[in-house]
């Protein structure tokens, strides 16, 4: 049986733990094992929202735990650092960073993007920025990066500019064009208003799509962008090709509770080497602040650090399957892309992304008799899947269509745990809830 | 007294409107107090090999609590969209209602739920600074803290103040200390001095109870002068206090008040409330935010903090189950308090007796924990000599406490230059400090100096 080396993008000698070859790969049982703690009653299509974690990498964080609890001085003192360390290395070969400080590792991309903005909210403060000057990000950022904007970059004088995209979505030159349509109109308005950072997804969460990042990081440089930060929130176990010198950023986030098996919550943030004079720190101090974010990161006071050390254990985990990440990531993206034809054809809809711009999620075009007209609406559905037919999936609302057109779009992921029978369960429910008659007016009632 | 409030909780709504059965911790009779074979048990997963005497760094919690979290955080992970939506507002609330009660704060909305007191400090200076940059507080008015502030707070009005374009300035303390009146002498010439030149004094941070050297402060009166100075805003680093010290907000007056509740109210790492008092006259409380910014931005601190992003929320969520464990005690947190008060200042005296050293404060300043002072002959010198000290009784005796390095005044002859701070839980057994006290009379017996061990 063929194994993928994992190390095949390094470009320094450095080792991490390299995993011995095995030649016999993970069984189906014993992923259904390590996944036994889900709800078996829920057909789980949501795993872009929380993740999921199996119990050999539980068990493992609950000993770091447990150690922890014994003698919490000794753990500090002796350790913690070396665990993060540890952490930081394997994820710094896994992302292909040049140096370890380069990552650090916190909470989740929520987080990272509060982390880059304070920076950049400073830099409007101290007149490094001026006044004006525009943070660019997509009209489908997540919503809590719109929020950290508002209150980071707007609140300190930064003008804020969205590139509108629209979807459904059919190649990826669409978003290139609109990207650097933003960019260059941007410029023409005079060099007063410099774009200052750029905050690109990688994957967007609602609607999903794969955006072609190494392209606009590219566009950024040509347009004299300073910063460039992507959100690859989903990014690390989901897209293929999250290689830092290939993308180019400047700042990349990634949670690795979603797509890369830790538990809640751990995510890391790359940090390019090169970038000059960026002062970037953890809102929360301790008395590492001054030391580089790497080490402010791994001390943000008293608390349960033991989600961040269990990376190594995952990484066996994940080595454990043919092709490691790399073949689970190949072989989540078949089946989800099998999985959403399978449901277009059934429910006489279509996908919303094509083949190439979905990673292990694709948003799937639910049938317009369901009466979709509002983000009410599409809660109340997921709300209704959930309690009446133990589905869990959710639903996009998509402004602006004419009436009877696709107006809803279920957001389906494909993990290791799943089975095709979780999408027959939702395929049964929708058309059950189609010929029943029933719409979302009916359930707002 | 706020202790009555312990034992009753608000039950709080769930998202349907309707009140759950309220889970009524009852105060243990006489008959059913836990006994010490119980305590020795939910402690079990202690190292038993350390004579564990410093609660005061990393806290601890019981086995039924470590338990009850662990039933939660399976729940998450068995849906965790499910958990989102139906389950995990309703019991953050509950545990903010609980807070609310043992800390006698009047509104629900005036207790946020955060990670610990230094997110807690984050999120206030932050607001400073945003005052600084705003126009609001003028560049040069003053952020008074003292001396001995917590080292992360310390970098913290660095990092937010300072570099906003404030002016700190530090309370000196003396230590050791024998009584309140030296502490609020220096006080009042703090607030003196910050208020030349027509500058305002925007915040005070008060500790209210050091770290190290170890001391409890007498904030109630410290925030009265600074009503009487005409300082603006009060915030109290109260770290330690719940389960150690007296926590009543009406008392206190404070405008900002964080406490941790993994340290001395038994619950798991980490959690900690930030109380925000209701103040139309100065705006105080409305515009705090967490710096972790979330969809929840802008509908309140308290609502921002229990949404920071997919995270573990879990050790928030068995408030509940710690005023349970509390109240299997004699007296609820007030016997334990109490107890571990009377404990720590016997444990100490026994010490100082047998080194023929002293106490850094008087009992009236001390909760569960106390300054022990060590032989001079250890020749302490330097913050490094400390931390070498400790690690040596860690690694060579099996005894866990932190030193303190007391850098000498002018004039002095032969002075303590080392202190240990020992602490009392209800783990404790007197067994913990002979050992302790054995360990350093040996060391003393070998001639032992920490110059023999700095490389």
């Amino acid at each position: 049986m063929a194994f993928h080396d994992q190390n095949n993008n390094h470009t320094n000698g450095e080792v991490s733990k390299k995993p011995k070859l095995s030649f016999s790969a993970i069984t189906d049982t014993e992923i259904q094992s390590e996944f036994s703690h889900h709800d078996p009653t829920v057909a789980r299509l949501n795993n872009g929202a929380f993740g999921c974690c199996p119990s050999s990498v539980l068990a493992a964080q609950r000993q770091w735990q447990l150690k922890s609890l014994r003698q919490p001085d000794h753990f500090y003192f002796n350790h913690l650092q070396k665990g993060i360390l540890h952490s930081r290395t394997i994820i710094k070969d896994l992302v292909n960073a040049q140096h370890v400080n380069e990552i650090s590792i916190v909470d989740n991309a929520s987080t990272a993007t509060a982390i880059v903005l304070q920076q950049a909210s400073w830099a409007f403060q101290e007149g490094k920025f001026n006044k004006g000057d525009s943070v660019v990000m997509l009209h489908y950022a997540y919503g809590s990066v719109k929020k950290a904007i508002e209150a980071y970059v707007t609140r300190a004088g930064g003008r804020v500019i969205e590139v509108p995209l629209t979807f459904p979505v059919t190649s990826e030159d669409d978003i290139i064009r609109e990207f650097r349509h933003v960019l260059e109109k941007t410029k023409s308005e005079g060099s007063s208003n410099k774009v200052r950072l750029a905050v690109i997804d990688h994957v967007t969460s609602m609607p999903s799509m794969v955006i072609p990042v190494k392209e606009l990081v590219k566009i950024c440089r040509e347009e004299g962008v300073d910063q460039v930060f992507v959100d690859a929130a989903h990014a690390v176990g989901c897209t293929p090709r999250v290689d830092m010198q290939e993308i180019g950023a400047d700042f990349y986030t990634s949670n690795l509770h979603k797509w890369f098996f830790c538990p809640p919550s751990v995510a890391f943030i790359y940090t390019r080497k090169s970038v000059n004079s960026v002062d970037l720190h953890h809102p929360v101090v301790s008395h590492e602040y001054g030391n580089g974010l790497a080490i402010e990161s791994s001390w943000i006071g008293n608390r349960d650090y033991s989600a961040q050390l269990v990376v190594p254990t995952v990484m066996e985990f994940v080595n454990r399957f043919e092709g490691g990440i790399e073949g689970i990531k190949e072989r989540n993206h078949d089946c989800v892309v099998e999985m959403g034809e399978m449901l277009v054809e059934a429910w006489g809809t279509h996908l919303g992304t094509p083949h190439h711009m979905s990673a292990s999620m694709v948003m799937v075009g639910l049938p317009p008799s369901l009466g979709i007209m509002n983000e009410c609406d599409a809660m109340n559905l997921r709300t209704h899947l959930r309690e009446f037919f133990g589905v869990e999936v959710p639903i996009y609302f998509r402004d602006g269509g004419e009436v009877g057109c696709v107006s809803g779009y279920a957001r389906i992921s494909y993990q290791v745990y799943n089975k095709v029978d979780d999408y027959y369960k939702f395929r049964d429910a929708i058309n059950q809830l189609v010929s029943d008659g029933l719409t979302c007016a009916f359930l707002s009632s | 007294m706020a202790s009555e409030k312990n034992n009753h909780h608000r039950s709080i709504p769930d998202i349907n409107g309707t009140h759950p059965t309220p889970k009524k911790p009852k105060l243990s009779s006489s008959s059913n107090f836990i006994t010490a074979s119980e305590i020795q048990s939910e402690f079990s997963h202690h190292d038993s090999a350390v004579s564990r005497i410093n609660n005061g760094s990393f806290g601890s919690c019981p086995s039924s609590i470590l338990s009850a979290q662990q039933q939660w955080q399976l729940k998450y992970l068995r849906q965790p969209d499910h958990f989102y939506f139906n389950h995990l507002k309703p019991a953050i609330n509950n545990s903010r209602s609980i807070i609310q009660n043992l800390v006698n704060a009047k509104d629900i909305n005036e207790i946020s739920i955060v990670d610990n007191a230094t997110t807690a400090a984050a999120i206030v200076l932050q607001h400073t600074a945003w005052c600084f940059r705003e126009g609001k507080f003028n560049k040069g008015d003053v952020v008074v803290m003292l001396h001995y502030a917590y080292g992360a707070v310390k970098k913290s009005m660095e990092a937010y103040v300072t570099r906003a374009g404030g002016k700190v300035i530090e309370v000196p303390l003396p230590f050791p200390v024998s009584s309140n009146d030296e502490i609020v002498t220096e006080f009042r010439k703090a607030l003196e001095k910050g208020k030349v030149d027509g500058k305002k004094i925007r915040l005070a941070v008060i500790d209210h109870v050091t770290s190290m050297p170890c001391v409890v402060i007498p904030v109630k009166e410290l925030i009265q002068i600074c009503r009487e100075e005409g300082v603006e805003q009060v915030f109290v680093d109260a770290a330690h206090s719940i389960g150690c010290t007296d926590v009543d907000m009406q008392d206190i007056g404070a405008d900002f008040y964080t406490s941790n509740l993994h340290k001395w109210f038994f619950c798991p790492p980490s959690i900690a409330f930030l109380y925000t008092k209701k103040n139309p006259k100065t705006g105080g409380g409305g515009d705090l935010h967490h710096p972790v910014v979330s969809h929840e931005y802008g509908n309140g601190l308290a609502v921002e903090s229990a949404w920071i992003g997919t995270r573990d929320y879990s050790a928030q969520l068995v408030v509940p189950e710690a005023l349970e464990f509390v109240n299997r005690f004699e007296g609820g947190i007030e016997g334990i308090k109490k107890r571990n008060h009377e404990a720590v200042i016997e444990m100490g005296e026994m010490l100082v007796k047998a080194w023929g050293t002293h106490l850094g404060s008087p009992k009236h300043m001390c909760a569960s924990m106390v300054m022990v002072g060590l032989p001079t002959c250890f020749g302490v010198r330097s913050d490094s000599d400390a931390l070498t000290l400790r690690t040596h009784l860690r690694d060579v005796f099996g005894v866990e406490v932190p030193i303190y390095y007391r850098p000498p005044r002018d004039g002095e002859v032969d002075p303590v230059t080392g202190y240990a701070r020992i602490s009392y839980q209800v783990y404790n057994k007197v067994e913990d400090y002979y050992k302790f006290r054995d360990a350093v009379n040996q060391l003393v017996d070998n001639g032992f100096a920490c110059t023999l061990l700095s490389k």
